[in-house]
């Protein structure tokens, strides 16, 4: 075993002593094959039992938050994401009670503001997305017979960044320093300091960029875990329905945060450094962060509602008794709402003033993306219909989902309708249709969830008679608290106003309102009180305690840490209910992988349509190296917000440093052998480069929300054209404006070679010619950091001032993109060098290098774009 | 790998309708907000971005037809049952191109609806 | 009255800066008054009325008074019944499946329910209503036949100005000129009058739900609302956009008379104030400084930043509709304008004399 192995090895977090005793117990490495191994004998079942325990435990004592695992880390992400929810149900608690009475004094108009920013940044951005990512953590490698997601690291980084970020965005409040601009933060009233004064506005925009990241890596996670890592024989037409929720939703993440990525850097730009990206004087727009934030926004609802009505697709037919009935039709309304949710985000801007006709096409699409939402609620109709309905409490929350959310996606279709919504928007009505929107198509579903899903993570169920209670608590409560908003909406009750006068008819609808939503909160804890009541007394609950048919079900009750006994062979949607023996023949381990024999951690990665077993992929073990990248990306944000730029930088290098430790010592490990006995007779390889490895597929899909967040500020630069009267704007005091050609196609020269330099080092490489490859990595970074010099250059050396107005601005937006990336591609190329330097890549294990050309790939054509933007294009026009 | 049909599909084919919507959809959009960039003059009429308009959904529209005819076609060839849920790659082909036809048929839908705006207006008011 | 209360429940958490002293003064009273006169507790009867009967009231979507309103209460009714129906047939549906008639269909009935109730049906009323959405909007903003009227949207009240020339469009203001006004705009009924709305610093929104549908005023743009009012009367307008503290508290009035009214109205708006200048208030006004910010044409005061006060107690509110125009709401407004508005730009004159406070509010309420 080379160094490398050991660093990922079990044994590392276990005390030396104990670990080396229990490892010489546990015979690792000394194990026959899986193969030649006889599953009958209770003997061979209980060594491996042992192994798989001991190699999948999670760290004891302080150690215990190094934990990587998704069912430490998925539960972690749920409690915390829960957490922010009750914390922002209090705060729309004392909305309630300012607005029980007209002219009210609980709160001041400030402080209300205050309030009602953070109720709605908390319940979307630390609530509704983030508890979808803990719970597909949790729960998809269960349903997909994974031990664990292909990047367990990936996801405590993630939750690191989610916990980090969100305790500083709901921190603020105490300090009275929260934003108060609304969850969508509209400059200018945002934007500029005579404004919005203090630091609120920078705690939620870099705040909520670093929980950002946390959403994208769980995406990354997520659709590499749903293509890649289905036990064997899952093919696509078998996969759980949740799984292929998860699969459109971690893509709809992917094209949807990154604009707002985009948006967060130049309003960020301009909060800090004054570029005037918003600002109308000076040429900029207020309109391009409503875009930007919408194009966002928009998908992000469906982000939040689809990965809920997934839970439906699985309570649903466990309770009918009977697989679903259309589930093509299922996969027609995941993937079409999908898509169909980019092309609403304007219907958030039909009072902007835009063209009727542009309006048209949104109106058009929010109307047409009702057609798959419809399709969704009657395949469960249908489910119930052909189905002997068995009533239980998730069923009871999940009729109480339909029956709200139908309400919610009703008056959707209305507001969809740009004559009604010119009414409608900004009103009590709209803040009625989105919470019945987002609480009938979500927080009921989740509930339903905890209901059902608690037996399998607690071991124990849930009451019976507190269910029921907390469901008719929160059921009567929701709507006594909602359904009059429509009304005092439409009766003329504006949103975000912290008071209304008396005798216009407001006072009954708003009193019923904040009684309802006391009746709802109680409901809740409830729900709260259930989950965390001291319970040592009552019995575990049966195994698969609601004889389901997923293999989610599988889970001994209590948990063991190994996620399956035996990586199963699946050959039906359900098969629990439609394999013969099939849990028996999971627990007896006579499928894949019943053994740790050398002790690592292991998953099986098989094809992307059927599911054909094509590796045996080691997964890295715990680390405290994901906590500290986190603590010092999350330093980096927190310190930019308050201008401590030297700070700043500094904790930057230590946060690429940590990064690139954990790179270092827990990825692309050269295995000890090249191929593994998997049982049955299969024979898996350990180690996999380029297309068939995961991490290609995850700097892939990583690359491809990168260039989304690119193409967001390109639609920046074109926006600007399209607005301005003229644009670039002509000369300024005799100087000419613009980057100038010389300098960019310079610029454009060295990264075109810098990227042929990173494909011919891959090939030299991966040919044996090592030397060659090793100066040609050196090269590619020399080149590259020229070229990123070269690209800001232009700009500089024709004295653009990005302050002066939002056309340097955005030359400059771009040219530093791009030198940042740049700059990236030489570390990464610089990161080959050393690697291959150390013996940690070779010939044959040339992870590293392979992933790095295709980042180049993604590299070559930003710059490409960048050059024809900025150089090229005011030549043409 | 030969199961009874000329093409094979996977989740890009999949996906072939709906991207083709969402083209259509941006181009539609990119052009009438270019066309009516200013804001003023909002009462003269846009005929040619309109016939644009039309000409872009006529296009679509034969692509997403192509798209359902072709996977319909070979879906019915190959026996045209649901609910596909057996273990062979024969079904799983099945169900893929099922699939394939209801997204084209929603894509369709959604591609007329974008265009009925162009249809039924005719200036940037 | 408006009292810092959180400050006092979590020790360190935000208290308003500007919370004057508290005075014993005669001021309180009238202050005390009009923001009482707001309260709930004695309005038991109007709250159970307003409640039933909300749709009637000035600031209802629901009780149109104008042609766009008015199409747009349709619209909403026709969708309510289509709404309540779908939804009872869907909730219908899933009681039948799963407590009448359990597993009395099979499969193909469950297909079948899915391609007639989640595909052909939902085709066919989505396609009916969008259609009927679609041709809505160009009569909506068809072209005008009435007066051009600029409102500027600024923290936290409205700039009007009567009789303007220019157009809608982006990377441009408001258009100058016309009869200067604030906070209430007056509308012949019967003609299709038209706005032209900006505001020179954040996002606001020009909402008068019982004529039409909102529109917002964002800096750097132009935008147009077209609004024809069919029945005379007085109605409520609102900031519909989030614009800082005294967003709530951001309204105006809406006053809708015949088309020979509005003419002479405008017209004695275009006047100068007929007031003396050797007027003991106009001269604690100057004094302190009023005039930077108000104009009182026929005066020296030509301040540009806050509403124009030349025929200040023509109008039906002060302080952007928060309170009416009273003596003594004049006068408390001036005394305590974070009281009645927390956020307002103006700042309170609570420090001058009791005398002087009423000698302005006083002169004030002689601008007719």
């Amino acid at each position: 075993m080379s160094d490398a192995t050991l660093d990922q090895s079990a044994t590392r977090w276990a005390g030396k002593s104990d670990g080396e005793k229990a490892q010489a117990d546990l015979n690792f490495g000394n194990v026959p094959p899986a193969s030649e191994r006889d599953q009958d004998d209770p003997e061979v079942r209980a060594g491996q039992e042992a192994r798989l325990r001991h190699v999948w435990a999670e760290p004891k004592g302080w150690r215990y938050w190094s934990a990587v695992n998704n069912t430490e880390v998925g539960l972690w992400y749920t409690a915390t994401s829960f957490a922010f929810m009750l914390f922002a149900g209090v705060l729309g608690l004392m909305m309630r009670v300012q607005l029980s009475a007209p002219d009210n004094d609980f709160l001041t108009a400030s402080f209300y503001n205050q309030v009602y920013t953070l109720h709605g940044t908390v319940m979307m951005f630390l609530f509704a997305v983030p508890v979808f990512e803990a719970v597909a953590i949790i729960l998809l490698p269960q349903m997909l017979g994974a031990r664990d997601l292909p990047f367990p690291r990936l996801s405590a980084f993630g939750y690191w960044c989610f916990l980090i970020g969100g305790i500083f965005v709901c921190g603020s409040i105490f300090f009275g320093a929260a934003p108060e601009g609304g969850w969508f933060m509209y400059p200018p009233l945002t934007t500029q300091e005579r404004f919005s004064p203090g630091y609120g506005a920078d705690i939620w925009l870099l705040g909520l960029s670093f929980i950002e990241v946390a959403s994208i890596a769980a995406a990354v996670e997520l659709i590499v875990g749903t293509l890649k890592c289905r036990p064997p024989g899952m093919r696509l037409n078998l996969m759980p329905l949740y799984a292929w929720y998860v699969l459109v939703v971690a893509g709809m993440i992917l094209f949807a945060f990154p604009p707002l990525i985009a948006g967060d850097i130049l309003f960020e730009l301009e909060r800090l450094f004054n570029w005037p990206f918003f600002d109308p004087e000076r040429g900029g727009d207020p309109m391009l962060w409503q875009h930007l934030f919408w194009i966002f926004g928009h998908p992000e609802v469906y982000i939040v509602f689809l990965p809920a009505i997934a839970l439906l697709a699985m309570i649903i037919p466990t309770f009918a008794r009977r697989p679903i009935v259309g589930y093509s039709f299922i996969v027609l309304a995941a993937v079409g709402t999908g898509f169909l949710s980019f092309g609403l985000w304007v219907h958030h801007m039909f009072a902007t003033g835009l063209p009727a006709i542009s309006l048209g096409f949104f109106s058009a699409a929010s109307e047409a993306v009702a057609i798959p939402t419809a399709v969704q609620i009657f395949v469960f109709l249908a489910t119930l219909l052909a189905g002997r309905v068995i009533y239980s409490v998730p069923m009871l929350f999940v009729s109480g989902a339909l029956a709200i959310f139908v309400i919610g996606g009703l008056t959707g279709v209305m507001v969809a309708l740009a004559p009604f919504d010119w009414q409608a928007h900004d009103t009590y009505f709209v803040v009625a249709h989105l919470h019945y929107v987002l609480l009938g198509g979500m927080l009921f579903p989740v509930v339903a969830g905890v209901y059902y899903y608690w037996p399998m993570m607690g071991g124990r169920r849930l009451s019976d008679k507190l269910g029921k209670i907390a469901f008719w608590l929160m059921f009567v409560g929701f709507n006594t608290a909602f359904l009059p908003m429509h009304w005092s909406g439409l009766i003329g009750m504006p949103r975000r106003v912290w008071t209304y006068p008396a005798d216009i008819g407001l006072e009954l609808p708003n009193l019923i309102s904040s009684i309802g939503a006391f009746v709802f909160a109680a409901g809740f804890v409830t729900v709260v009180w259930d989950v965390l009541r001291p319970r040592k007394g009552e019995p575990y609950a049966e195994r698969n305690t609601w004889n389901a048919g997923t293999l989610e079900w599988l889970a001994e009750v209590p948990d063991e840490a190994w996620g399956v006994r035996s990586v199963p062979i699946v050959s039906s949607r359900y098969p629990l209910w439609q394999q013969k023996n099939f849990m028996a023949d999971v627990d007896m381990g006579r499928y894949y992988m019943p053994d740790a024999e050398e002790g690592m951690r292991e998953t099986m990665v098989t094809s992307v349509l059927d599911a054909e077993p094509v590796q045996c992929l080691r997964v890295p073990g715990p680390t405290f190296m994901t906590f500290w990248a986190a603590i010092f990306l999350g330093a980096v944000f927190i310190l930019a917000t308050f201008h401590l730029w030297t700070l700043t930088l500094i904790t930057a290098v230590f946060a690429v440093g940590a990064i690139l430790v954990w790179l270092w010592r827990g990825t692309a490990m050269q295995p000890e052998k090249a191929e593994k006995d998997v049982g049955l007779g299969l024979k898996l390889p350990l180690y996999a480069s380029g297309p068939k490895s995961v991490g290609w597929w995850a700097m892939f899909i990583t690359m491809t929300g990168d260039a989304t967040a690119f193409i967001s500020l390109i639609f920046g630069y074109f926006f600007y054209f399209t607005v301005s009267p003229v644009f670039p704007p002509p000369m300024m005091a005799g100087e000419e404006i613009g980057p100038g050609v010389l300098w960019p196609l310079v610029a454009l020269a060295l990264f075109a070679a810098s990227w042929l330099t990173a494909i011919l080092a891959r090939n030299t490489n991966s040919k044996g010619a090592v030397g060659t490859a090793r100066l040609l990595m050196g090269c590619g970074v020399l080149l590259s950091l020229a070229a990123s010099a070269a690209i800001l250059w232009g700009p500089y050396v024709t004295g653009l001032i990005p302050t002066v107005h939002v056309y340097p601005a955005t030359v400059w937006v771009l040219a530093i993109w791009t030198a940042c990336h740049g700059a990236a591609g030489a570390l990464m190329l610089a990161y080959c060098l050393a690697r291959s330097l150390a013996g940690r890549m070779t010939p044959t294990h040339d992870i590293d290098i392979v992933n790095v050309a295709l980042y180049w790939h993604f590299m070559a054509g930003t710059a490409l774009v960048t050059v024809a933007t900025i150089a090229l294009f005011p030549l043409a026009v | 790998m030969a199961i009874g049909n000329k093409t094979r599909d996977n989740l890009w084919t999949l996906i072939t309708a709906p991207t083709i919507w969402g083209v259509h959809f941006l181009l539609c959009y990119g052009s009438v907000a270019y066309g009516c960039a200013p804001n003023e003059n909002i009462f003269q009429t846009i005929s040619g971005f309109r016939i644009f308009v039309g000409g872009l959904t006529a296009v679509a529209l034969a692509a997403i037809g192509f798209v359902f005819m072709r996977a319909l076609g070979e879906w019915r060839r190959n026996g045209g049952r649901i609910p596909h849920e057996e273990d062979s790659i024969e079904v799983r082909e099945r169900f893929l191109e099922f699939s394939t036809v209801l997204l084209a048929g929603l894509s369709f839908i959604a591609v007329i609806y974008t265009a009925l705006p162009a249809a039924m207006m005719v200036d940037c008011r | 009255m408006l009292v810092q209360r959180a400050a006092i429940l979590v020790p360190g958490w935000p208290s308003s800066p500007q919370l004057p002293p508290a005075r014993s003064s005669i001021l309180l009273r009238p202050e005390t008054r009009a923001v009482e006169s707001l309260r709930p507790a004695r309005h038991w009867l109007v709250v159970v009325c307003a409640g039933l009967a909300g749709c009637t009231s000035p600031q209802s979507a629901l009780d149109p008074a104008g042609a766009e309103a008015q199409s747009v209460a349709t619209l909403f009714w026709v969708m309510l019944v289509g709404a309540v129906v779908i939804w009872v047939a869907v909730i219908g549906l899933s009681v039948f499946a799963t407590k009448i008639r359990p597993g009395a269909y099979g499969e193909k009935a469950g297909l079948r329910l899915i391609v007639w109730g989640g595909c052909v049906f939902p085709v066919v009323v989505l396609t009916a209503l969008l259609v009927w959405g679609l041709q809505m909007m160009p009569v909506l903003r068809a072209e005008a036949n009435g007066p051009t009227i600029a409102v500027s949207a600024e923290r936290f009240w409205w700039r009007v100005a009567y009789g303007v020339e220019g157009e809608p469009g982006v990377a441009k203001s408001l258009p100058e000129g016309g009869v200067p006004s604030a906070n209430e705009i007056w509308l012949p009924a019967g003609l299709r009058s038209e706005f032209l709305i900006g505001s020179p610093d954040v996002i606001h929104s020009l909402w008068i739900p019982s004529i039409a549908g909102k529109m917002d005023a964002i800096p750097g743009r132009v935008n147009r609302l077209v609004v024809e009012p069919t029945k005379p009367g007085v109605y409520n307008g609102v900031c519909a956009e989030f614009c800082g503290d005294a967003h709530a508290q951001m309204a105006l009035r809406v006053v809708v008379v015949s088309p020979e009214e509005y003419e002479a109205y405008v017209a004695r708006q275009g006047e100068p104030a007929s007031v003396g200048a050797d007027d003991e208030g106009y001269r604690r006004f100057m004094e302190n400084g009023c005039d930077a910010c108000h104009t009182v044409r026929g005066t020296a005061a030509d301040g540009m930043v806050g509403p124009d006060l030349t025929h200040l107690a023509s109008r039906r509110t002060i302080a952007a509709g928060t309170l009416p125009m009273s003596l003594e709401n004049l006068a408390s407004f001036v005394g305590f304008t974070h009281r009645v508005k927390p956020g307002v730009q103006m700042p309170s004159y609570g420090m001058l004399a009791e005398d002087e406070i009423t000698a302005i509010a006083g002169w004030l309420e002689t601008l007719k």
